[in-house]
């Protein structure tokens, strides 16, 4: 499979001067002023679900082609992680480091990976949908859209698997529903370790 | 079908300017099943740039493809091919396809255009004559759509439009992991959605159309 990069040169497109207020723990704060912005939003989402995966797949926790599918999910997330990296830089960003992340009972079960796991991709889903509008790039609009129309199958599969009901499990209806910065940010902040040192973050929680 | 109406849509520039962007969140959501843009109190929020005949006919093309899914469920679904979980996983699909077509016909007639009219389909023989062979089809139309779907993304000019199409588009995509895991494909053939034009998407749908 080719895991590929994308939006190669893409970079032309960019003012070659791109503000870079961009902290590494600010990438929930409210609003987007830039493409940059966006991305290390999704770039953030991206780290959460790639060290999840890497943790979930390694505690044993399935066997088959279960097991087959979430190394998929999780390889799936490693290549957004560097697709997302390699962007920003391409653009003249600077990515924001990896959160520290406490996953707190996840993997006690098969059950409750595949659970936390369903939860993230549809956080993923709904995140994309909602920052797309903010994205000024077509080029990173297109790799946007691409990546969220995958995690959209993650979230399908795992439900699937998890055997919950057809609508409202394995499919969220006709449509998909975007989330704005904060929705997401309350949806994953269990996950976040040191929430306390997100200033940009616990701005949007007030 | 005329497929030089419907396929015909040209190039459209990405939006006008950062506020057209961000409208794309305010109406993201309003997109429901049943609901247009007129239903949800949103009588005018297209501007006037914003309204040319390219969005329109990029529209018409999707409501062409979901026109097919949809006749293909309804005929599958009735063709009793699948039982138990695969059906119940397979009944929502028809229902979205046809609030799809609902949906995209609705806002084509908001925006002032003519929703083409529902082609006249024909499948090959083996097609809803056993499990196997329907859900494959099946497969081969989810993962057309998503190609269709994604291949449009820069090409849509509406922000509104885009992020409607956005959010049926990511439907399809799990549609079609669904089929894969089905009939033992892969769910997940790439890490990101691949694009296909007009033009390769039209090859691939003219065997089905009359």
């Amino acid at each position: 499979m080719n895991r590929r990069s994308f939006v190669k040169g893409s970079a032309a497109a960019i003012p070659a001067t791109v503000a870079l207020q961009m902290m590494s723990t600010s990438a929930f704060a409210q609003g987007f002023s830039n493409d940059v912005d966006v991305l290390n939003y999704a770039l953030t989402l991206e780290y959460l679900e790639s060290e999840f995966y890497r943790q979930g797949n390694g505690a044993g926790l399935l066997s088959g082609t279960e097991a087959d599918y979430l190394q998929q999910v999780g390889a799936d997330e490693d290549a957004h992680v560097a697709a997302l990296t390699d962007t920003i830089n391409q653009i003249g960003g600077a990515p924001v480091e990896a959160p520290a992340v406490d996953f707190g009972e996840s993997f006690a079960s098969r059950q409750s990976f595949l659970t936390t796991a369903h939860v993230f991709e549809n956080t993923g889903v709904q995140a994309y949908l909602g920052a797309a509008g903010f994205i000024s790039n077509p080029d990173i609009l297109q790799a946007a859209a691409g990546i969220f129309g995958v995690e959209a199958r993650h979230a399908a599969l795992i439900g699937s698997i998890l055997g919950l009901n057809a609508e409202d499990g394995v499919y969220m209806g006709a449509t998909e529903t975007p989330l704005t910065q904060a929705e997401v940010l309350k949806a994953v902040e269990p996950f976040l370790a040191g929430m306390g040192a997100m200033a940009g973050g616990a701005a949007v929680t007030r | 079908m005329k497929s030089n109406e419907i396929f015909e849509g040209k190039p459209v520039m990405a939006f006008d300017n950062a506020a057209d962007r961000r409208n794309f969140l305010k109406w993201a959501g309003i997109f429901g099943v049943g609901s247009t843009l007129v239903a949800a109190g949103v009588t005018r929020p297209f501007s006037a740039s914003a309204q040319g005949g390219g969005d329109i006919d990029i529209l018409n093309y999707a409501l062409t493809l979901e026109y097919l899914e949809a006749d293909f469920y309804k005929q599958g679904v009735a063709a009793k091919l699948v039982s138990g979980r695969e059906e119940e996983l397979i009944v929502p699909i028809r229902d979205h396809e046809a609030a799809h077509v609902s949906a995209i016909s609705s806002t084509i007639s908001d925006l002032g255009g003519q929703p083409v009219a529902t082609p006249k389909f024909k499948y090959p023989g083996p097609t809803f004559k056993s499990r196997d062979a329907f859900l494959k089809t099946a497969s081969t139309f989810e993962e057309l759509g998503v190609t269709a779907y994604h291949g449009q993304v820069t090409r849509i000019k509406n922000p509104d439009i885009l992020a409607a199409a956005a959010s049926i588009a990511g439907v399809e995509s799990r549609h079609a992991a669904v089929l894969a895991d089905l009939i033992g494909g892969d769910p997940f053939p790439a890490p990101v959605e691949a694009t296909k034009s007009m033009a390769q998407v039209l090859k691939a749908a003219k065997p089905f159309l009359k």
